[in-house]
């Protein structure tokens, strides 16, 4: 650095030298330690600082727009195969919940279902949900919340259902889809209480044939009952037409 | 697939627990077993089938020195070590690597303890490690104990490795996934002689883009860049041609990540 000076600068006359010579050790660019900065680049460093972005609405406040739309793996989509099949198969899908049932109490009720043909499935709700939402039963989604059971059927049989599950007390029916239609629990028990198809269409048939029936076991009965019984028609007309006359006059 | 391995579970969860009369046996039914809500879903593992093992996949030996004729003795240069890399700081063959978040020198000692270190712990069946680095090639020279300062320059004590910021040291690659390769790379890292990271392709990628975007979204009006290239209130007289040059991010061998 001294020499440096020295020879940078023109000798003003000849074999002079200065009197005192200061030696200036610095420390070099590259250093162990941090260098100490000078007070104006430490302001300049202070002004050119980075500053982010604020965002208007703070991270958080309002749920993303975009949803994420998950690739379904292979196992959800068969099961959603088989969901679309059993809505197709079963005329009645049944919802219960079941708190803690045991692997006996669910054999024993498995088995109680079996011997009236309704079996009984088990489904993921996330799986149930998805797919009812994109199918014709999206009303029902509201049921599958908890540990859901379902129990399926081709022919509704509701009695025996509710008999098997009343034996059971941790299933409680929560609705059930019968024949498209969709009933909540109380709907359900007073679908139980309807009479069967057969008995309706026998009360219908017997409604209609009722006058004739009627009328063909009076045939039936002795010829003076019958008579008797027209006689006194005729005089009730009669009796009729008489104040109807004195009414009109 | 997920589904032939549920299927696999639920037939031979049946077998043997229970045979209930003239119920459906099969895949998709669960007896005794009743689901929980929701559904554990298995993220498929990547297929490494296109991976190709070097047939030597260990780091290897390096000389502590190089060898020469004639050894000459080097000025320090420290310049080396200043700055940013010129070169070598993405990834050739590995997925995993070690970057160099600040300057230094490696000299034998922590060669070794890296060759050592990654050699011992990793599985050569299923990885490889490779140098990002030469060998030591500049001599560091030191004068012998107690001399008094002249007499020329000493003797050439040990060979160095200049590294920059942001230089890849180490690559590994192979089948396997970042989780199985970090705790390796972190323990090597940890005992380097400048701050050290781990990053696999996508989080160097990520490093950078960081940055990128720190520059784009500044909303501070005024830059490091346009106050020093201007000249502004004269600060050229307390501001070096090289920190001009790489705008205040580089003092010494130290990088600051916070600046612009």
């Amino acid at each position: 650095m001294m020499a440096a000076t020295l020879c940078g600068k023109l000798l003003p006359k000849q074999g002079w030298l200065p009197v005192t010579q200061s030696v200036r050790h610095g420390s070099k660019a590259v250093t162990r330690h941090r260098k100490p900065i000078h007070i104006l680049k430490q302001k300049l460093l202070a002004v050119t600082k980075y500053v982010p972005p604020t965002p208007v609405v703070p991270k958080g406040a309002y749920p993303s727009e975009r949803q994420e739309v998950k690739e379904e793996s292979g196992f959800v989509l068969l099961l959603k195969r088989e969901l679309k099949k059993l809505f197709q198969d079963y005329k009645m899908v049944a919802v219960a919940q079941n708190c803690n049932s045991n692997a006996e109490d669910m054999r024993i009720l498995k088995h109680r279902l079996h011997r009236h043909g309704i079996a009984v499935k088990f489904f993921p709700n996330q799986v149930m949900c998805s797919f009812l939402s994109d199918s014709v039963y999206s009303n029902m989604a509201p049921l599958f919340i908890g540990p859901t059971v379902l129990f399926v059927s081709k022919e509704p049989k509701v009695k025996e259902m509710l008999t098997s599950l009343r034996s059971s007390p941790q299933m409680t029916l929560l609705g059930a889809c019968i024949d498209n239609t969709l009933l909540s629990a109380q709907g359900v028990v007073s679908y139980s209480k309807l009479p069967s198809v057969s008995v309706v269409q026998g009360e219908l048939v017997s409604g209609l044939a009722m006058m004739t029936a009627h009328t063909a076991s009076m045939l039936q009965r002795h010829p003076a009952h019958l008579s008797a019984l027209l006689q006194q028609y005729v005089k009730q007309q009669s009796s009729e037409e008489a104040p109807k006359a004195e009414e009109a006059t | 697939m997920a589904a032939t391995l549920y299927t696999a579970w639920a037939v031979g969860g049946l077998t043997g627990v229970c045979r209930v009369n003239g119920h459906q046996q099969g895949p998709l039914h669960c007896h005794l077993k009743v689901l929980v809500a929701g559904l554990q879903t298995y993220e498929i593992p990547p297929d490494y089938s296109d991976v190709v093992l070097p047939a030597k996949p260990k780091l290897k030996f390096v000389n502590k020195v190089p060898n020469l004729k004639k050894p000459k003795r080097e000025p320090k240069k420290l310049r080396d070590i200043q700055g940013p890399t010129r070169g070598a700081d993405s990834f050739t063959q590995g997925q995993y690597g070690i970057v160099a978040l600040g300057g230094g020198y490696l000299h034998w000692g922590h060669i070794e303890m890296m060759r050592l270190t990654i050699n011992r712990k990793m599985d050569a069946r299923t990885m490889f490690a490779r140098w990002c680095i030469s060998g030591p090639y500049k001599p560091i020279t030191r004068k012998g104990l107690g001399q008094r300062m002249g007499g020329g320059k000493g003797a050439i004590d040990h060979y160095v490795t200049p590294v920059r910021y942001g230089r890849l040291i180490v690559e590994v690659g192979g089948k396997v996934e970042l989780e199985e390769v970090k705790h390796i790379l972190t323990e090597v890292a940890k005992k380097l002689p400048f701050p050290a990271q781990v990053v696999s392709r996508e989080s160097l990628a990520a490093l950078k883009k960081k940055h990128a975007d720190m520059e784009q979204n500044n909303q501070n009006p005024w830059t490091f860049k346009q106050i020093v290239q201007g000249n502004m209130l004269g600060i050229r007289r307390v501001v070096s041609p090289f920190d001009v040059h790489h705008c205040g991010r580089f003092s010494g061998k130290f990088h600051f990540p916070g600046r612009v």
